[in-house]
């Protein structure tokens, strides 16, 4: 194939792909409200859909912010005593479970399972827990659970193990130690929706859950594409969270993942198998500390627990809260995924860019020291290091292209694409999709493509993480 | 190259002792097909670039099945409901100029089984020969491995991606097999589509400590799930299974290009290996009622001698549902899953599968009495053939 593929200077990637990143807002942790006092108040709305459907919701807003959906992540040190006070603004009780927490609940009236704010914001309840494990938790109304939760009150609760510092990359852990150490972390709250039930509980009618037949799917309460679109964005007010995994080569990802409406999804990375290595807040250890490598023979990718589950699909059932670790390298595929050495380049410091020119480019070398089978920078695989792609393309007229494809085959160089095919991948990443693999979970409504769906991105290296 | 064409790669070297002298359309020797596989460890491949090299071709395109009412045949011929649908052949061996008549309206269901080796260096055409009956669609396909470990982008088959492959011809995926598993594939192409209209099909990877001998449990084993190192995984003999569906009313809207009703997507034909009982233990491949094709070739019938450990190979592709499957009379000891040996093993008399999970799973029929034992999915609404009762996903593990 008539392939014409070209290298750009290192400069330019950088502000193309920033440009990308200032288009859909990707971060490398998650987004959330921080401290130890919360004041919730759940209320009415609405979102919008990539259907073009605006669905009446009930959520939870962060003091008197926009309600959203899901409720605030709220994000807290282990060790803290977190208070979340709680205002109704609804036209029913309402209230707040925190499963895996010790609540204490004051205030309000009491409730089945806890006690309820009344309506009309006169009644506030304060629910206080002492955050004293680490982990992934969710958190949900326990009041009309059956429709509460579906319309929206349902939310994440990280908390952060003790000497967890974000300036520090050296102290992110899931859970205290260097198995569930983390380059990287990504929420994926799962939920689904019957838009019936909220139509007519937003007309206040009476709406029966009993025929639940949820028509559309999201990530962080969006259904793809706008998974994808930034954080925080303006079109999408009561719908902050974005789902935008991402990782250079040989980084650890984190997923926090949570069944958070009332069916279960299989869960599927494309790319790479994960580790599960926590369960509803819980390490998969035998004993405190025990550990095994993360892949075998290849210390590189350092340690998980030792009962940790390797898989590529995860099923996620409600209620339940999954930590797993993702991580990439092109191991093993037989051929040079960064392409042929480009022997007029020159990197000797490994940043994977020309030392002279600065531009992003593949020299002749893969230095690995330590022994591990990776270059001790890139992580790129050495035994793979040179060897040559080892089919033929078809002729461009023969193709379909995908919007997420730089063009050519290689991570780090794009090539020549048809106009206006592509355009999403300046950085010329690999882009491997996540997503519900109960396949009928991919709509909006009827609508293909969609729903519970999002793309992870492998960053070449020497490409800079917004 | 100049317009569409299909291209069989299955590259091999004009200097046999030079590794550069690739040329990509190779030569190989003729009716040595014996797997559905051209294999240079089987001496089908002349020059080969690797002691290794495997070659496949698979078209894709569309065609018929029936389902497994013939009872309650909602069609009137006994043959049970005829479904469209779109599918996978097997086509390698047949020269190029020949492959697009042998794949037109030659999907079968579920698509051929690729079994690899650990070792294997994969070259799998794929070429689209178009929907026959849906000419007013130009849907391009892919080859999905589902849970291929560090997976490029180009040679992953999720279309968004990477590239996919127009009608007329042929797009090639290089594959080299490191790890044993059982996995599955199917085209990523508009999924939910696609997945539902039958591109599904059953591939696993067996370990390179096949053929070694290790004793584990007082029995010795030649062949194994994994490299357990320990004989543990050994097995007598494997069957994948793979849990699929068919919404009767998707592939009859389909058919009637009919707007595709993808929200009530409900399977009323739920299957094992493309048949609901008692097809699924019928061993014959099964022909159409639109043309006498042989479109469903898979049973599910599972055989063994008593004494003997089955290993069963268990995966789903449903596009809707997570199944728990069961089997009575016979534990079933949990030893692997997404493709990986399990840190420990575990027994139960039930596992659950949503789309794309895999899990293998060792039957163990020493002391076990000969005669029929069950497999069937404990989702009991799901053991029927749409109004057929008694049918569904079920087969039978017949212990001789």
């Amino acid at each position: 194939m008539d392939l014409y593929r070209y290298r750009i200077s290192g400069a330019l990637l950088l502000a193309a792909s920033l440009l990308f990143f200032a288009a859909t807002g990707a971060v490398a942790a998650i987004d959330g409200v921080t401290g130890t006092s919360f004041s919730f108040t759940a209320r009415e709305g609405v979102i919008a859909n990539p259907d073009g459907s605006v669905i009446p919701i009930w959520g939870y807003a962060n003091g008197d912010q926009a309600v959203q959906y899901p409720g605030p992540t709220l994000i807290v040190n282990q060790g803290a005593t977190v208070t979340v006070t709680l205002t109704n603004q609804l036209a029913e009780p309402v209230s707040i479970l925190f499963p895996g927490q010790k609540v204490t609940a004051t205030g309000g009236a009491s409730g089945l399972l806890t006690r309820e704010a009344l309506p009309g914001g006169a009644s506030q309840v304060t629910y206080t827990f002492t955050a004293s494990h680490p982990g992934t938790f969710t958190y949900y109304s326990g009041s009309h659970s059956d429709l509460q939760v579906e319309m929206g009150l349902v939310g994440a609760l990280i908390v952060r193990p003790a000497g967890y510092d974000p300036q520090n990359k050296a102290t992110w852990t899931a859970y205290g130690d260097a198995r569930s150490a983390y380059d990287t972390e990504t929420l994926f709250l799962m939920t689904e929706m019957d838009p019936e039930l909220h139509y007519r509980a937003g007309a206040g009618l009476p709406a029966d859950t009993t025929g639940f037949f949820p028509t559309i799917w999201f990530y962080n309460g969006r259904a793809a594409p706008d998974t994808m679109a930034p954080a925080g964005a303006g079109w999408l007010p009561n719908q902050p969270y974005n789902c935008l995994p991402q990782a250079h080569p040989g980084e650890r990802v984190l997923m926090r993942i949570i069944g958070g409406g009332r069916d279960s999804h299989p869960h599927h990375t494309h790319g790479n198998n994960f580790e599960l290595i926590a369960r509803d807040g819980r390490l998969l250890e035998s004993a405190p500390g025990a550990s095994a490598l993360l892949v075998a023979d290849a210390p590189v990718f350092g340690t998980v627990p030792d009962l940790a589950v390797s898989n590529f699909t995860q099923a996620v059932i409600p209620g339940a809260t999954y930590d797993t670790i993702f991580t990439w390298t092109g191991q093993g595929l037989g051929w040079d995924p960064y392409g042929a050495i480009d022997s007029a380049c020159t990197d000797a410091d490994h940043d994977g860019k020309d030392d002279v020119h600065g531009r992003m480019c593949h020299d002749a070398s893969c230095t690995d020291t330590n022994g591990d089978g990776f270059d001790d920078a890139s992580k790129e695989y050495c035994a793979d290091h040179g060897k040559p792609f080892p089919v033929r393309l078809p002729g461009q007229q023969d193709l379909t292209f995908g919007q997420f494809y730089s063009g050519g085959p290689f991570l780090g160089s794009a090539a020549s694409l048809p106009p206006g095919q592509g355009g999403f991948n300046p950085a010329a990443g690999y882009f491997f999709m996540w997503h519900s693999h109960n396949e009928k979970e991919l709509t909006n409504n009827d609508i293909f493509p969609g729903g519970m769906l999002t793309m992870f991105l492998v960053l070449p290296f020497g490409t800079d993480m917004p | 190259m100049a317009g569409a064409s299909v291209f069989f790669q299955c590259p091999t070297l004009s200097n046999p002792g030079d590794p550069g002298s690739v040329i990509y359309n190779g030569t190989f020797a003729d009716n040595v097909v014996v797997d559905g596989m051209i294999r240079a460890d089987q001496g089908e491949i002349l020059n080969p670039v690797s002691p290794r090299q495997v070659c496949v071709h698979l078209s894709s395109g569309d065609g018929f099945v029936n389902m497994a009412d013939k009872q309650l045949d909602p069609d009137g011929n006994g043959m049970g409901h005829e479904q469209y649908m779109f599918g996978f052949k097997n086509i390698t061996g047949i020269p190029d100029a020949e492959a697009m008549l042998a794949g037109m309206l030659a999907a079968e269901f579920p698509a051929p089984t690729l079994k690899f080796k650990e070792g294997d260096e994969v070259y799998l055409s794929l070429t689209n020969v178009g929907m026959m009956m849906r000419p007013d669609l130009f849907d391009p396909h892919t080859v999905h491995w589902h849970g291929f470990p560090n997976a490029s982008a180009i040679f992953d088959g999720e279309p968004m991606s990477s590239v996919s492959i127009n009608m007329g011809a042929t797009l090639t995926y290089y594959y080299k097999v490191i790890e044993p598993g059982t996995f599955m594939y199917h085209c990523h192409v508009e999924a939910t589509e696609h997945m539902q209209m039958g591109m599904l099909g059953n591939l696993y990877v067996t370990p390179a400590q096949d053929g070694t001998q290790k004793s584990f449990g007082g029995r010795t084993y030649s062949k194994f799930a994994y490299n357990d190192g320990d004989g543990s995984t050994g097995y007598h003999v494997d069957f994948p299974v793979q849990i699929l569906g068919f919404d009767s009313n998707f592939h009859d809207q389909h058919i009637a290009v009919q707007p595709l009703p993808f929200a009530e997507m409900y399977d009323d034909y739920p299957m094992l290996n493309g048949r609901g009982y008692p097809d699924t233990v019928n061993p014959a491949p099964l022909p159409n009622s639109f043309d006498g094709r042989l479109s469903q070739p898979i049973p599910a019938l599972i055989t063994a001698n008593q004494g003997e450990r089955i290993l069963l190979r268990l995966s789903s592709l449903s596009t809707v549902a997570f199944h728990s499957l069961t089997v009575q009379g016979i534990p079933m000891q949990v030893i692997g899953e997404g493709s990986r040996m399990r840190r420990s093993f575990y027994t139960t008399n039930t596992v659950t599968l949503g789309g794309g999970q895999s899990m293998e799973v060792l039957l163990d029929t020493q002391g076990v009495a000969p005669g029929t034992y069950f497999l069937y999915t404990t989702n009991l609404d799901h053991l029927v053939n749409r109004q057929e009762e008694y049918g569904g996903m079920m087969t039978e593990i017949v212990i001789q």
